[in-house]
């Protein structure tokens, strides 16, 4: 079967853009995205909508609870979740948590790591206090969106290009050569579809490729280099058997020396007990 | 180094960070032995967590220090980039340090 990356591509897209074989968003997001979006509408009122659907409310709490965050007080209330996450966090919460309720059951090593991933973003961004790092954490959590979705919506072209990644392919090409573009693009694409805003957008795209960022070099570093030492460490699971490729601008760019990574290494290893602890309660509930 | 639920934490244990309670509060230092009153009190106060010295728990997905050492030669297999393999010796010096027991 010979494949034309470039018509794929386009295949690819269509379906992406009618989210065809995703999970439908739960139907208190289409009213929360009205309400974020008209200015009258208060904080109060938009907890209180999140607060009647019992499911989701629980879901938010528990992931404004998780080390990912790593906020020292309990959140306990969806309005304090609202003022430490902010809402632009929250609506994603919300959004994505049928896919996450599905790539926890499915793919557990993948979960793993993007959590990893996310825990990991928050401390560098903690580092270098930049703006709204629970925003960088949000990004982590969701850089490999587009694997999820090429497992979920793409199941026989998944398989191929595992199989594809078994033989030896480089797992970016093998993406490109199955589906005409990589889980970044996949990821970056249905974030656009949702309305995400755009520093967490090219933070995504840009994860395996810098040169991808217009406005958001920083960002994206940070995910590129978390990524980098969440497979370093060994948590978790991707289709990288070995440690994927570093791009050494991420130094300069984040302006970090090694003992800086170290420290950041260092505060990493306990976060990543709670995230253990986090996915083992969570597989609990499953049985 | 093991951060534990406050349900796995047992009077012996000594604290390797500082422990918090609920509000972010510090309850105590690092290095402390922890004794049952103080437990009791983590207990009242809230705490989820602490980190504690060794490896004084056994989990069922733990690698030991071994398995560590060798996951960690298969997952840079091949690496020759200087970066990258000053950072692998970081990772190694972070697993001597986990499971290490201080005096």
């Amino acid at each position: 079967m010979i494949i034309d990356p470039a018509e794929k591509r386009k295949e690819v897209k269509k379906k992406l853009r009618k989210l065809e074989g995703l999970p439908t968003l739960p139907p208190v997001v289409q009213k929360l995205i009205l309400m974020v979006e008209d200015e009258r509408t208060s904080l109060n009122q938009i907890a209180e909508v999140i607060e009647k659907d019992q499911v989701i409310t629980t879901k938010v709490l528990r992931l404004a609870n998780s080390a990912f965050y790593g906020f020292p007080k309990k959140v306990s209330t969806v309005t304090q979740a609202m003022m430490l996450l902010g809402i632009n966090v929250l609506k994603i919460l919300i959004m994505t948590s049928s896919i996450f309720d599905i790539i926890h059951k499915e793919d557990v090593g993948l979960w793993e790591h993007s959590i990893g991933v996310a825990a990991c973003s928050k401390i560098i961004a903690e580092r270098l206090e930049i703006k709204e790092t629970q925003e960088i954490a949000t990004a982590g959590l969701l850089h490999d969106l587009g694997r999820v979705i090429e497992k979920v919506a793409f199941a026989e072209d998944y398989k191929n290009l595992i199989k594809l990644i078994q033989e030896g392919k480089d797992p970016l090409e093998a993406e490109k050569a199955v589906l005409g573009l990589d889980h970044a693009e996949i990821g970056a694409f249905i974030m656009t579809q949702w309305n995400i805003p755009e520093r967490l957008i090219e933070a995504v795209l840009a994860h395996h490729n810098l040169q991808l960022t217009k406005k958001y070099k920083q960002e994206a570093a940070i995910i590129h280099l978390a990524n980098f030492l969440v497979h370093a460490r060994g948590y978790g699971e991707t289709p990288y058997k070995s440690v994927p490729p570093l791009n050494s601008e991420v130094f300069k760019i984040l302006k970090l020396s090694f003992p800086e990574i170290k420290e950041i290494l260092f505060n990493l290893e306990p976060r990543l007990y709670e995230l253990k602890f986090f996915t083992e309660e969570l597989k609990r509930e499953l049985v | 180094m093991q951060r534990l639920p406050l349900s796995f934490i047992r009077p012996g244990m000594r604290t390797y960070e500082e422990v918090l309670d609920s509000q972010g509060r510090v309850l105590c230092g690092k290095g402390i032995e922890i004794t049952e009153e103080m437990l009791k009190r983590f207990q009242d106060l809230g705490v989820s967590y602490i980190t504690v010295e060794g490896t004084p728990v056994k989990l069922p997905w733990e690698k030991s220090l071994d398995e560590e050492l060798q996951a960690l030669e298969e997952r840079f297999k091949g690496v020759e980039d200087e970066t990258l393999l000053q950072i692998k010796e970081i990772i190694k010096e972070l697993l001597f340090e986990k499971f290490k027991i201080k005096e």
